[in-house]
């Protein structure tokens, strides 16, 4: 902690950045800082509550941010794929960034609670998860603990829905979306969603219908899917900010492995391998050419 | 508000077999917006196109439905009806009720519905439809053409004289190809380099044609009218400007014994050498694999041999000459690569290729091609023209020519037939003839393909007039008993096997395109075939254009082809280029992409998944000129409207014109689902 405090404190008064993006504690636990004064490192903390991905910051559709200028960012391993990602999508300079690399033995579910991290508490994402630090950063500070074995209990979950019969799954898919209330929280949290104006806010014509129906919802959700195929980072933000309660994390996760069988493409930390879209190969599969 | 006419054809019988006209000019006459609607037997002749232009004339439409065909078939001719009246071309649609409606059901009735619905998705469409004008880019008018055989050089000299520039691009050392090795062409038998070489020479002095010999093309990027074309002009190790053709240093070379690829290994030449006194541009190039000075420094050793540099009095020889890359701006491109022939028994240049082991090419000296016969016949080959054997200089009395060596034969890789073989084996039977009176000459042919101007009566004089012995069918074996060779091979007109010996056999291998004309048309973005033949628009009414706009293609590289048919594909191909080149500007249709400036993100998935590189980055500015957004640009020079940008955009900022979102959407609402 006081390695990344003085880090930070470093960066801040050498001018280096003009922000520090990290976590602190929050009335109700840790929460995302933005420290823009030296003294204020000290407010910098990092440890198994610190689940948000602060990728999601550097849009540059987020001006109030984007007026800050250069930062830095603190960087959790699996943090790196979605700053890689709009590194790849052109949506951040790398030069325009310092990420502070954490080393990271795993974070709970929840950042509100105060649960010590256990097999019980870890995230789901964090079970069998190979990285202790990121790979773009420019510093890493920090201990790790062990980290947790797999395999995700997503993992099983998709499993079981994918034995299960058309007409079942789309049972439980109307069910669970039609929860959904169109709060569009999902999007606002998702680093790869960096759209100036969504597909969904678009009016004219207006492609998805923008109140809680069931065929809205529908169709956002597939469109989310379809536009995520190949670039979600699997950071679970959406499932975990989703007031509802929908396991989005089984559609990100069902697409990526679709993506991973078809494509031979997982989200990768090095922002110079080509996404799937937009990228052609002579042995893509192609059964689906007539 | 808008104001649609609705016209419904009956195409004759066409449309109203099937479909009730009359009843579907009827049913969208409810439709909101539509304040003419008719039907009319043939809406495209000139009354049908004259009830279009009056209606908008007398009732002011701001929209034009034509029910009828594909808007392949009269789209144009209906636009250009709009257009005569008034409105804008854009604003006139069709409605094809007879590729999606009429022709493909049965049931009156249910087509007559089909029809009103299909028609009034396309009066929705057309009420979002605003007015277009015509993209308008500008053309340089300057040409680039690729080979330097007959065909590019009849290319470039008629663009040339029809006052157009013209940059040449030869990969050899000098310009004449494959023509320039021939001896003597059928069926007038005159003198190939005859004819040739003041052409050549026409090229070197042309005021307007730019020749880049020993040169290749690196990459072409752009689009009709506007290619940016990147040439690498190899190192030859000499000054061109200095040089003044003596030939001192190749007399001098102590590497004397490579093989000459133009007289295609009968003879032998020097490691600095012009491949043949009458070569254009007149310049010596190191090779610089055989070169000692060069396989030294690749060794690592020290520069020992610069006898050449020593001999040459002007200083123009200049060993660290590097490949030089020079970039040019050019309206149109032929390409005119060229044919190779295919090495029988040596190594394939495709593992789908089977060479013809059985026929001992490589191993036995006397089995010959056709242009290794060439060089022999020819007054400037390795014999002087005289018929000699390779292996021992004799006279050979018995001379055997086999045809389809390797054309025809599936098993072999090739189906098509090479075309020339037929005329050029007749041909050389006679050169044979006129020079060795007292040989046999033997060929064994397949079928005799004679068809051109003079070609059958070529052909009949070789059997009857000069001797030539013609055996229809196929040779089995050959193989070598002292110095003759034994053949073995079926005549199948008899019905019965044929064991003969020879001093010296030809054989007529297929035509192939040059190797690596892969790579170029990558470069160049344009198709060709399973065998590497460039493949033309259409093959007969587009025989010299490509499915590129802006590249042309003419000669060999596109299909096995003789002189007189290269020559004409060129000339085809510069009237082509220079019909482009008579107007400043290329009209282009409007239906290309555009990007919202406000909404796109800058992700660039679209330049990624645009097939014709028309997408680029355009940067955002404040009003102190800072680069605030970096957004991406669709060039309407090279957009074709496929419209893969627009469904690969997550935020849907493109849209293609005249297809708009609001368009589909309209369409799709239409139909009530």
């Amino acid at each position: 902690m006081t390695e990344l405090r003085e880090l930070a404190r470093r960066l801040l008064s050498e001018g280096t950045v003009n922000a520090v993006l990290g976590w602190e504690e929050g009335p109700r636990g840790a929460r995302p800082a933005f420290v823009t004064t030296p003294d204020g490192a000290d407010r910098l903390i990092f440890d198994h509550r610190c689940v948000h991905n602060l990728a999601s910051y550097l849009s540059p559709r987020r001006p109030h941010l984007k007026r800050l200028g250069k930062v830095a960012m603190v960087l959790k391993p699996c943090d790196a794929r979605a700053v890689a990602g709009l590194i790849r999508e052109t949506q951040v300079p790398r030069e325009n960034v310092v990420l502070i690399g954490v080393r990271c033995g795993g974070v709970v579910t929840d950042p509100d609670s105060d649960a010590t991290l256990s097999e019980a508490t870890v995230a789901d994402r964090c079970r069998g998860c190979p990285d202790r630090e990121g790979k773009l950063a420019d510093h890493t500070v920090g201990t790790a603990g062990p980290g947790f074995p797999g395999p995700s209990h997503r993992a099983q979950k998709i499993e079981e829905l994918a034995a299960k019969p058309a007409d079942q799954r789309w049972a439980f898919w109307q069910a669970e979306l039609e929860k959904c209330v169109r709060c569009h929280a999902c999007r606002q949290v998702c680093p790869m969603c960096f759209c100036d104006r969504c597909l969904a806010d678009k009016t004219q014509p207006r492609w998805i219908e923008s109140s809680p129906h069931a065929r809205g919802n529908m169709a956002w959700h597939v469109a989310r899917a379809m536009h995520l195929a190949g670039r979600c980072v699997d950071c679970g933000e959406c499932e975990r900010v989703c007031p509802q309660g929908i396991p989005l994390g089984l559609i990100t996760r069902k697409i990526a492995s679709v993506v991973a069988e078809r494509y031979d493409f997982r989200p990768s930390d090095d922002p110079a391998v080509p996404a799937p879209v937009g990228t052609y190969r002579m042995d893509d599969p192609q059964e689906f050419i007539l | 508000m808008a104001r649609i006419g609705v016209f419904v054809c009956h195409c004759g019988e066409n449309i109203g077999r099937t479909v009730d006209c009359h009843a579907v000019a009827e049913g969208c006459k409810d439709v909101p917006g539509v304040v003419h609607s008719v039907d009319y037997k043939y809406m495209c002749s000139d009354p049908g196109q004259q009830m279009v232009k009056k209606a908008i004339e007398e009732k002011g439409l701001t929209g034009v439905v034509v029910a009828a065909c594909s808007p392949h078939m009269h789209e144009k001719t209906f636009r250009r009806a709009a257009a005569g009246a008034g409105l804008n071309a854009f604003l006139c649609e069709m409605a094809n009720v007879r590729e999606h409606c009429s022709w493909i059901h049965e049931d009156r009735e249910k087509a007559t519905v089909k029809a009103i619905d299909i028609t009034r998705t396309i009066i929705e469409k057309v009420k979002h439809n605003v007015p277009l004008s015509t993209i308008r880019i500008p053309v340089t008018r300057r040409a680039l053409v690729i080979g330097g055989g007959i065909a590019g050089i009849q290319a470039a000299l008629d663009i040339a004289d029809g006052g157009r520039e013209v940059i040449l691009v030869e990969k050899g050392p000098s310009i004449g190809g494959h023509m320039s090795q021939l001896s003597e062409t059928f069926p007038t038998l005159d003198c190939s380099q005859c004819i040739l070489t003041p052409r050549m020479v026409e090229v070197y002095q042309h005021p307007r044609i730019k020749l880049y010999a020993y040169s290749e093309v690196e990459s072409v990027e752009g689009y009709i009218g506007n290619f940016k074309v990147t040439v690498r002009r190899k190192a030859r190790s000499v000054d061109e400007e200095k040089c003044n053709g003596c030939g001192a240093c190749t007399q001098v070379c102590p590497n004397k014994k490579i093989p000459s690829e133009f007289d295609c290994g009968l003879g032998k030449r020097t490691a600095i050498y012009v491949p043949f006194p009458q070569a254009v541009p007149n310049l010596p190039t190191v090779d610089r694999n055989k070169c000692l000075l060069f396989m030294n420094r690749a060794k690592g050793r020290p520069d020992t041999c610069k006898k050449c540099a020593e001999a040459c009095e002007k200083g123009a020889i200049d060993f660290d000459q590097q490949d030089r890359l020079i970039t040019e701006d050019v309206g149109a491109i032929v390409v005119a690569t060229g044919y190779q022939l295919y090495t029988i028994g040596k190594d394939q240049p495709k593992d789908n290729l089977k060479g013809y082991g059985e026929y001992g090419y490589g191993t036995i000296p006397d089995v010959i091609d056709g242009l290794q016969f060439e060089r022999l016949a020819s007054a400037s080959g390795p014999t002087s023209g005289k018929i000699l054997r390779p292996s021992d200089g004799k006279v050979p009395k018995r001379i055997v020519f086999l045809q389809c060596i390797g054309s025809r034969d599936p098993q072999k890789g090739m189906e098509y037939c090479s075309k020339i073989c037929c005329m050029y084996v007749a041909k050389h039977t006679m050169l044979y003839h006129h020079k060795v009176h007292d040989g046999v000459a033997t060929v064994f042919y397949m079928d005799i393909r004679a068809a051109g101007k003079g070609y059958e009566e070529f052909s009949r004089r070789a059997i009857e007039e000069e001797g030539a012995q013609y055996i229809r069918g196929r040779v089995s074996r050959m193989w070598r008993e002292g110095d003759v060779i034994k053949i073995l091979g079926f005549d199948t007109l008899e019905g019965e096997p044929i064991e003969m010996d020879a001093d010296m056999v030809v054989l007529a291998t297929a035509m192939r395109p040059q190797p690596g004309i892969d790579v170029l048309a990558q470069k160049l973005s344009v198709s060709y075939d399973q065998h590497g033949f460039i493949n033309e628009a259409h093959p007969k009414l587009r025989p010299v254009e490509t499915n590129t706009a802006g590249i042309y293609v003419a000669g060999a590289c596109q299909a096995p082809r003789d002189i007189p048919d290269a020559v004409a594909m060129a000339s085809a191909t510069a009237s082509k280029v220079l019909g482009l080149f008579a107007n400043e500007m290329l009209e282009r249709e409007p239906t290309v992409a555009r990007v919202d400036e406000g909404t796109c993100a800058g992700c660039f998935h679209c330049e990624r998944v645009c097939a014709y590189g028309a997408v680029e980055h355009k940067d955002i500015k404040d009003r102190a000129g800072n680069v605030v957004r970096v957004i991406a640009y669709v060039n309407p020079g090279v957009c074709q409207g496929c419209g893969t940008c627009e469904a690969t955009c997550p935020s849907k900022s493109v849209e293609l014109q005249g297809f708009t979102d609001e368009q589909i959407w309209s369409e799709i609402q239409a139909l009530g689902v």
